[in-house]
């Protein structure tokens, strides 16, 4: 059983313990519309010679999360799932680790910080790993 | 927002009753639903000149993932006519219907067909999640733990906060529509269900219960579309005009956004406004998603939203009727069907033929002005495909 990366275009994953996780993302040089993941096309200019590749995060704030009591297949509940909003203004889609899964246990605008973690496994019961955000003040990862 | 070329209306529907049909595929399906049409609009079958066929999942939850509405649409009788498979999630069904609006506006048909078709149920739900995954970006979100539940739940969060909604009025309006439900013969759920009940069954996602929440379901529905000027040659039929269906992508700028755009220009479009609204179909895979949908629809404001639930302003005798049909959770959500059975439901009850569920317009004759959303998948954190028809008699 080994670790393996999700999306390894999506997610720098550190190497050394003075490396840091960040996402690949892209901002627009005339714009500054900044999004996750990277992208080649400015969606507001539509153009496509204006985008640069840039590294987001770790950090960001909660916009919005729900908690979920029941999960698909490698999912199981309870889980949370929400939306970071980084610091760079991209939005992200993740799970929420290093709190407890129950209601009311974070407010929204919170700081997040990256992390990276087990989202799933695969077949062979390899680690699928990915991004997640946890609290940044709130104690330990789970 | 240019206006179509020509003036449509729809001149017949049909459904295949929504629910659980394990021993009946989608050439079932979509047979039943096209000839109810047919006979509905009581004309000859031969006069179809083109078809739109709705469907999502085939290719997942059957292995039928290439020409669908070739392969189904030749069981229901027909061939030798163009064919067109759309697809865009849950919002399917309206899409097939505004193409078929589109091409008859263009001069090139006058008569075409629109119907929506999925099967859900496999012995499998793991399956049949894994599928429904697929809705999103895979990449980004479906493969990730996201679930629509989730995302029903955390728009709800932002109103309870902001506006004063409470659990107990999203269970209002989910034993609403399940009582609409149990009058529709078409409904998968036809059992009324109270407040209590629905507060008491399992949590899916706070605030969302079980029984606020679509499920799996079977089914289809369909629309016999017609250039106005044509209709009442060929069909004795009241012909219900599609005075606005409105298309747009999701929004990058604001989850909101899209959802007041599509909204606006279906109003301008049809020359019409909120006001005039007096029945709608709204896209609740889970019910109390009614109620910010009616929100961004102009229907209310949400500090009232509230209030007017607990008036019952949206039941069936109510101001503004909604979601008569049951809406999708207890009518059903079977995805590519659901955009074609509200337009059914509109058009059933703009002519009087809604039976025990009929609603009463302003002057107390039936509604002359219905209303239909629907929306479907997610992006970037909004809906990918965000539909608002308008229809007017």
């Amino acid at each position: 059983m080994v670790d393996l990366a999700l999306n390894e275009d999506l997610l720098h994953i550190p190497d050394s313990p003075d490396d840091k996780p960040y996402l690949i993302g892209s901002r627009c040089s005339i714009c500054g519309y900044t999004c996750f993941p990277k992208k080649l096309v400015c969606v507001r200019c539509r153009r496509d010679d204006t985008m640069n590749e840039t590294k987001l995060g770790p950090y960001g704030t909660l916009e919005n999360y729900a908690v979920m009591q029941v999960g698909p297949p490698d999912f199981p509940p309870p889980y949370i799932m929400g939306y970071v909003r980084l610091k760079e203004g991209a939005l992200v889609f993740t799970l929420i680790t290093g709190c407890e899964a129950r209601d009311a246990v974070l407010d929204i605008g919170e700081e997040m910080e990256l992390v990276v973690k087990k989202i799933r496994e695969d077949r062979d019961g390899n680690n699928l790993l990915g991004w997640k955000f946890r609290p940044t003040e709130k104690g330990t990862a789970l | 927002m240019k206006r179509l070329a020509r003036e449509i209306c729809i001149i017949g529907v049909g459904m295949h009753k929504f629910g659980k049909f394990l021993d009946r595929s989608l050439k079932d399906l979509t047979r039943v639903a096209v000839w109810n049409a047919i006979h509905d609009a009581g004309i000859d079958a031969k006069l179809i000149e083109a078809a739109y066929f709705a469907n999502v999942l085939a290719g997942l939850t059957t292995g039928q993932e290439g020409i669908r509405g070739q392969v189904f649409l030749r069981d229901a009788g027909f061939e030798g006519i163009p064919i067109v498979n759309v697809e865009s999630a849950c919002a399917s069904g309206t899409i097939a219907l505004r193409e078929a609006a589109i091409a008859i506006a263009s001069g090139l048909y006058d008569v075409v067909l629109a119907v929506g078709a999925e099967k859900l149920y496999l012995d499998d739900t793991a399956r049949s999640i894994q599928a429904m995954s697929t809705n999103t970006d895979v990449e980004l979100m479906g493969g990730l733990g996201f679930q629509f539940t989730g995302s029903y739940a955390m728009s709800l969060h932002t109103y309870m906060k902001t506006c004063g909604w409470t659990q107990e009025h999203f269970a209002k309006v989910a034993s609403k529509n399940k009582y609409n439900g149990s009058l529709n013969p078409f409904a998968q759920y036809q059992r009324p269900m109270s407040v209590e009940e629905i507060l008491n069954s399992r949590l899916i996602s706070w605030p969302l219960t079980l029984y606020m929440c679509s499920t799996m379901a079977d089914g289809a529905a369909s629309a016999i579309v017609c250039a106005k000027e044509v209709a009442h040659k060929i069909c004795a039929k009241l012909p219900i005009s599609i005075s606005s269906c409105c298309l747009q992508s999701g929004e990058v700028t604001g989850i909101d956004d899209g959802q007041r755009h599509v909204a606006d220009n279906a109003y301008e479009t049809a020359g019409l406004g909120p006001k005039d609204i007096e029945v709608a179909e709204v896209h609740d895979a889970m019910a109390p998603g009614e109620m910010y949908r009616l929100e961004k629809l102009g229907l209310c404001k949400a500090e009232e939203a509230g209030k007017l639930v607990d008036e019952g302003c949206f039941t069936l005798n109510g101001r503004l009727p909604v979601n008569t049909s049951g809406g999708l959770a207890a009518r059903g959500h079977p995805i590519g069907a659901t955009g074609l059975a509200q337009i059914a439901e509109l058009v059933w009850q703009m002519r009087g033929e809604a039976g025990l569920r009929q609603v009463r317009g302003r002057n107390s004759s039936y509604p002359k002005v219905g209303l239909a959303q629907n929306s479907g998948g997610y992006v970037e954190g909004s809906p990918a495909a965000l539909t608002v028809t308008i229809l007017k008699r």
